[in-house]
């Protein structure tokens, strides 16, 4: 029997009543499919709690839809719209560029041309799969080539040109290194000789289908199942690059080389990489400034701003030496939008509550379903209660699969990977929808994109995450949505795209706002806007860990994309290039806020500390937690010890933990309820904490391995509520949602409802000891 | 604690050699213009060019020298018979270059094709009887011979190609040793095919009748020197071709995979078979205008004997094989005739010398040499180090990242420090403990097992969730899943995660 499979994404990922919200499915074996739109109300199938809640809704969608099977492009390329065809060899050309190739020996790989893989027509400048530079014609028949004679090596900064003159067939490879002291892996000690000079006269003329795009990093290629679509994607970064209408000799590209401007007399093309950046980010958009305009666009967001040929160490960002950061980096497994049709159309019912939903997706009798993620923001806010939907984090964890590639994600998590019959498929079908930014791309490099305009498998309800044996982000974060609804809140959710685009007024209407287990990933307007809220008087629970912590960036047009770059500090995946530092998308800084002045602490009074995966533990209160001040916070929660269970791992504090600490700005005022039992060795202090190396810094020996539970106030009788643990949200369904941090967490929130002064406000003084 | 470390590494002998020849240096900046053969897409050498692992000096390497060998050996072919041979020499040198000839076009039948025909000489008979009675009883000229040669042996190709669509291997060898004695016993009971005479001759010739006896041989020998060329020329356009690389497609027992490829293979091997039929035909015309005519030794089973030794000596499938195999056959049988029958010994030693002790000929033997050297350099290092061991002298050099080789040593002692923590309590503790703190030696263990690369790392699956698990290694490569390594199954995760710890303590008890 075949194997049906249904993969879906929505285009959006935040809704309100009366938008119109669009569902891409493509399926395998099933040529329609059935749709439901679902209200998810718990996600964890452990069955230690209440189990995978959803509720049915009613809607005009809840029937069967044609669909089809729908391809994925990958791969980072510049797409020239040469209507005019003026980048043909149809004469004597002259393609050059500078490159440093990452992935030399990864199969044939376009620079720039005009390439039929198909139809074996046209021409192109690339690499060979030897790992070669070479230059190759066809005629629809057949093919001619020359290659250099020496190979390129990886992660060094060559010019490499090819002048071709098609009467006399004659085409001369031209391949030199441009190393300097900084720009690439190597350095001028290292006795290679890069250089190859090499001509060959071509029987073969290139035949040029009209239908066949210049591109610069790609080839054109067709099938009948899928059409046209694009393969031969380069690994590694172009710097400036052009087609001249001449083939050039030596002396000229010598003097291109040497970083002079082509002479105008020849120039078709000339694509001046480092032209048009801004303080404010980079666009798409590679300009042309030769005679014809032929802008290149990029497809997949190749990674703009990145050091180039000529970069000399001494500047760190594009910012400040726009013409020493030509460099853009292409990689052959980028995907940012799968750009599938849309199967069907939601319009979000008026009366539709606000709240997570999804719609759920099943073929016939079989097995496979999809569940498709969306959050149903309130037309206009009423709800006293806002539950903050960390989507830029799950961005950042989007497709992560490092439970299958990462050698050390054992060690991190202190657990062997458990994984479902979803992982291997996917990972199986070469990682089919793209990568997270807790991944790298083929040749080693860090993935700073990511998306949603893909199917996402780890942000679905049920979905247990491989690395740490249990729910990760969206899946847990749905443990806090069923303890709202068990709780009976009135409550609306809204999203950190939201927060982007809207900064304050989004959190504004609300008298509290609660964050979900996980909001690792912000941007500079999402901190604007809840400093903003809480100094204006916002209340908020931070029930989770590691919160406040990458500095990333987004477009304005383009929500579903997010940038980070994870540079020499944190706890991090991969680390940029020096001098890749800078956001592409914002001109910004990017690594942790906490190096750019802004310490999760100064926000929410804990800041990440350490983590591990192995068990979780309870806390014990602290003395201050007996202060009338806060003292009712801890109303009806027995003993000093309390949250020994949870769905995380077993216990209320774990997973990624939070400390309070005055010298990264935790409010001089706050408090520390309660403190985490300790953790094992599998929880060591983060990297940021260790500026000498040295034994026992695991959670057996280190005091700063722990988390607090931490109080203050803040103006206008706003207040901040942090648990700094993951665990704690999967916690709160235990006992049916009868337990001590249920309790602990309701006391808050009842407390924050109430406008006006908070409990315990008025006692501002010490207290004596009474007998 | 001191772990044994292995240290027969140094009293190894010391790796690393001498280039007896220099090798060619990069072209670096200097322009090259690189020639190719004129009408072609190809390069008169497959030049390599490389970095020196050990100097970084750009290198070149030529990648196949048989074309250098090619062109040697003919020169001297060429030169070398009329230079210093007298006048037999002479004529066992065109015997050679004729018979090389057959050779290297039976190799299309035989190699190429697939079809194991022994009625080469056979059509080069047919060839040269047709010839020879039209130059006889119809007056054609030498010329007119040469052009119908081809004739005949293509109607008697296809004549010999239609049991060949029924017939394979060893009955079809013996299919067309029957029909060479039915020609041989026709032409010596034919009194037109001079059954008296003891073969037919008084056919033109193409030398001057005028011509003195040695240029006359010179002529011929020059003669049969360029129909050997041109069978050459004839074996690499058909086999380096289109033909020939349909039918690589197909090799024996492949058939059925070629044929879904959409490869008619068997249309390939008759084309293929019909144009060395006609080939050989043309030899023959050519051998009736040399002699005069034509002799039924050409289907005697003799000389179809000494044929099969010239390839089988020299590699069926090569033509080099072809050409050197029918000089060692020919210098023994003609050149040698002093050594009488023995010679003949002589030729069937050599040939089972050849059988017995190579694969695929003389020219098999440098292939050959380097598999047994590669068998036995891994042989030798298996002995020296078990699994995990200490990387030796000359395995090193093929390390490109010396850092592994580090690592596999700091590995060992890792390792022998960790069996030594392993007793039953420590396993008992990991199995009561999953959601506890555990003890500092366990945690030693466990670290150590997790920090392991990722090939072949041990993970589980969840077949149904909270209900079966089973164990699976990890690939390490994008694009292949996980395979399952056993097949226990578990019902909680706890005993699936168990299960790998038991199978990793396994896995380090049982390495060195």
């Amino acid at each position: 029997m075949a194997n049906i499979r249904i993969c879906a994404y929505t285009d959006k990922l935040s809704v309100k009543p009366g938008e119109t919200l669009s569902v891409m499915a493509s399926t395998d074996s099933a040529d329609r499919v059935r749709a439901q739109l679902v209200r998810l109300i718990h996600g964890d199938e452990n069955p230690d709690g209440p189990g995978f809640i959803e509720q049915a809704i009613a809607s005009p969608i809840d029937r069967e839809w044609p669909a089809r099977k729908q391809y994925i492009q990958k791969g980072h390329f510049l797409h020239v719209a040469d209507a005019g065809g003026k980048l043909a060899a149809s004469g004597p050309i002259t393609l050059h560029a500078y490159i440093f190739p990452t992935l030399p020996q990864a199969g044939r790989q376009m620079l720039l041309g005009r390439w039929s893989v198909d139809g074996i027509s046209g021409f192109g400048l690339g690499i060979n799969p030897s790992g070669h530079l070479e230059f190759w014609v066809g005629d629809g028949h057949a093919t001619d080539a020359v290659a250099a004679d020496v190979k390129l090596v990886a992660q060094v900064w060559y010019f490499v040109a090819v002048s071709y003159d098609p009467a006399s067939g004659a085409a001369t490879l031209y391949q030199e290194s441009v190393v300097n002291r900084y720009n690439s892996l190597l350095s001028k000690i290292v006795p290679y000789d890069y250089r190859a000079h090499v001509t060959e006269t071509l029987r073969v003329r290139p035949a040029l289908p009209t239908d066949t795009s210049f591109l610069i990093g790609a080839a054109t290629e067709r099938n009948p199942a899928r059409g046209a679509f694009f393969s031969q994607c380069y690994n590694g970064k172009i710097d400036r690059c052009g087609v001249q209408g001449a083939a050039l000799d030596r002396a000229a590209l010598d003097a291109i080389r040497a970083g002079g401007a082509p002479d105008t007399a020849h120039v078709l093309a000339y694509w001046d990489t480092a032209a048009g950046y801004t303080g404010h980010g980079i666009g798409d958009t590679v300009v042309d400034t030769g005679p014809y305009q032929l802008h290149a666009e990029g497809y997949n967001r190749p990674v703009r701003g990145q050091t180039g040929w000529n970069w000399n160490g001494r500047n760190d960002s594009f910012r400040l030496a726009p013409h020493e950061y030509g460099g853009i980096e292409f990689h052959n497994d980028a995907l940012l939008d799968c750009r599938w049709e849309p199967t069907l159309s939601l319009t979000i019912p008026a009366d539709l509550r606000s709240g997570v939903y999804a719609v759920k997706l099943t073929a016939g009798d079989s097995a496979a379903e999809e569940y498709t993620p969306f959050f149903v923001r309130a037309a206009s806010p009423k709800a006293p209660v806002c539950l903050l939907i960390p989507t830029a984090s799950y961005l950042a964890y989007a497709n992560i699969g490092t439970a299958f590639d990462g050698a050390l994600l054992q060690s991190i998590t202190a657990s062997t990977p458990i994984f479902q019959e979803l992982d291997i498929e996917v990972y199986k079908n070469d990682v089919e929808f793209g990568l997270s930014t807790y991944d790298t791309h083929n040749d080693g490099a860090g993935v700073c994109y990511s998306s949603y305009r893909r199917p996402i498998i780890n942000m679905r309800p049920k979905y247990r995450a491989p690395g740490i044996g249990t729910l990760w982000q969206f899946p847990a974060d749905l443990s806090i949505v069923g303890w709202l609804e068990a709780m009976k809140y009135d409550y609306e959710v809204i999203t950190d795209e939201d927060l982007q685009r809207e900064g304050v007024a989004a959190l504004a209407p609300y008298r509290v706002v609660l964050n979900c287990t996980h909001n690792e990933y912000y941007s500079e307007r999402m901190m604007d806007a809840t400093e903003d809220y809480l100094a204006q008087g916002g209340r908020l629970l931070y029930l989770g860990g590691n919160g406040y912590y990458w500095c990333v960036g987004f477009r304005d047009d383009e929500p579903w994309v997010m940038e980070v770059r994870k540079l020499e500090a944190g706890s991090r995946a991969w680390q940029a290039r020096p001098g890749e530092h800078y956001l592409a998308t914002t001109g910004e800084r990017s690594g942790l806020w906490r190096h750019r002045g802004r310490p999760p602490q100064k926000l929410v009074g804990v800041g990440f500390t350490s983590e591990g995966m192995d068990i979780s533990v309870p806390y014990r209160r602290m003395p201050d937690s007996y202060h009338r001040a806060v003292s009712w916070i801890f109303e009806g929660v027995e003993g000093e010890v309390f949250g020994d269970f949870g769905l995380g791992l077993g216990g209320a504090a774990g997973i990624e933990i939070d400390r309070y600490d005055l010298t990264l700005g935790t409010p001089p005022h706050a408090r520390i309820l309660a403190s985490s039992e300790p953790f094992t060795d599998n929880y060591p202090l983060v990297q940021e904490e260790v500026y000498f190396m040295t034994p026992g810094l695991g959670g057996t020996q280190h005091p700063m391995v722990r988390a607090d539970i931490v109080y203050f106030t803040t103006p206008n009788h706003g207040a901040v509520f942090s648990t700094g643990s993951i665990a704690w949200g999967s916690a709160l369904p235990c006992a049916n949602y009868q337990n001590a941090v249920s309790r602990l967490t309701k006391n808050i929130v009842d407390a924050f409802l109430t406008p006006g002064a908070l409990p315990g406000s008025s006692y501002d003084a010490d207290e004596r000891h009474r007998d | 604690m001191t772990a044994p470390i292995d240290n027969t590494a140094s009293t190894t002998a010391l790796v690393g050699t001498r280039r007896l020849l220099p090798r060619l240096a990069g072209h670096g900046g200097v322009s090259w213009r690189r020639w190719r053969y004129p009408f072609t897409r190809r390069t008169p050498l497959l030049i390599e060019t490389g970095y020196n692992p050990t100097t970084l000096a750009t290198e070149r390497r030529i990648v196949n020298p048989a074309p250098i060998l090619w062109l040697i050996a003919l020169a001297a072919i060429a030169v070398a018979p009329p230079v210093f041979g007298n006048s037999s020499f002479i004529s066992a040198a065109t015997t050679f270059a004729l018979y090389a000839a057959i050779n290297v076009i039976w190799m299309l039948t035989i190699g190429t094709a697939g079809i194991f025909s022994l009625a080469s000489l056979a059509t080069v008979g047919v060839g040269a009887f047709g010839a020879a009675y039209l130059s006889v009883y119809w007056g054609f000229p030498w010329w007119a011979m040469w052009m119908v040669g081809p004739v005949f042996g293509l109607i008697f190709g296809v004549l010999i190609a239609i049991p060949a669509i029924r017939l394979e291997g060893f009955y079809y060898a013996l299919l067309t040793v029957g029909i060479t004695e039915l020609c041989r016993v026709y032409v010596i009971q034919s009194q037109k095919l001079g059954a008296a005479a003891y073969g037919l001759f008084g056919a033109d010739g193409f030398v001057p009748k005028d011509m003195a006896e040695r240029p006359g041989l010179i002529m011929g020998f020059y003669a049969s020197f360029v129909v050997l060329l041109l069978a050459l020329a004839l074996y690499r356009a058909i086999d380096g071709q289109r033909l020939g690389r349909l039918l690589r497609a197909a090799p024996e027992k492949h058939e059925a995979f070629a044929e879904a490829l959409g490869i008619n293979y068997r249309a390939a091997r008759i084309q293929v078979f019909l144009i060395s039929s006609a080939a050989l035909g043309g030899v023959g015309g050519f051998y009736a205008t040399l002699l005069h005519g034509a002799s039924p030794s050409l289907f005697t089973m003799d000389q179809l004997m000494l044929l099969l030794a010239m390839i089988v000596i020299g590699g069926i499938g090569r033509t080099e094989g072809a050409v050197l195999g029918t000089l060692i056959v020919v210098l023994f049988d003609k050149v040698f005739i002093g050594l009488g029958p023995a010679r003949l010994v002589l030729i069937a030693g050599i040939m089972l010398a050849t059988v017995l002790f190579t694969r695929g000929g003389l020219f098999g033997i440098p292939a050959q040499y380097r598999a047994w050297r590669g068998k036995r350099q891994t042989e030798r290092r298996g002995q020296r180090s078990g699994k995990g061991g200490e990387v030796m002298p000359d395995e090193a050099m093929e390390i490109a990242d010396k850092q592994s080789i580090v690592a596999r040593r700091f590995d060992a002692r890792v390792r022998a420090e960790l069996k030594a923590l392993i007793t039953d309590a420590l396993i008992e503790e990991h199995r009561t403990s999953a959601n506890k703190r555990r003890s500092d030696a366990l945690e030693r263990v466990l670290t150590y097992f997790r920090r392991a690369a990722v090939a072949d790392k041990y993970a589980v699956l969840a077949v149904k969730p909270f209900a079966e698990y089973r164990i699976v290694a990890l690939s390490g490569r994008r694009g292949v899943p996980p395979r399952v390594v056993d097949d226990q199954v578990f019902t909680t995760p706890e005993a699936a995660l168990h299960g790998v710890f038991l199978k990793r303590v396994s896995d380090l008890r049982d390495s060195t």
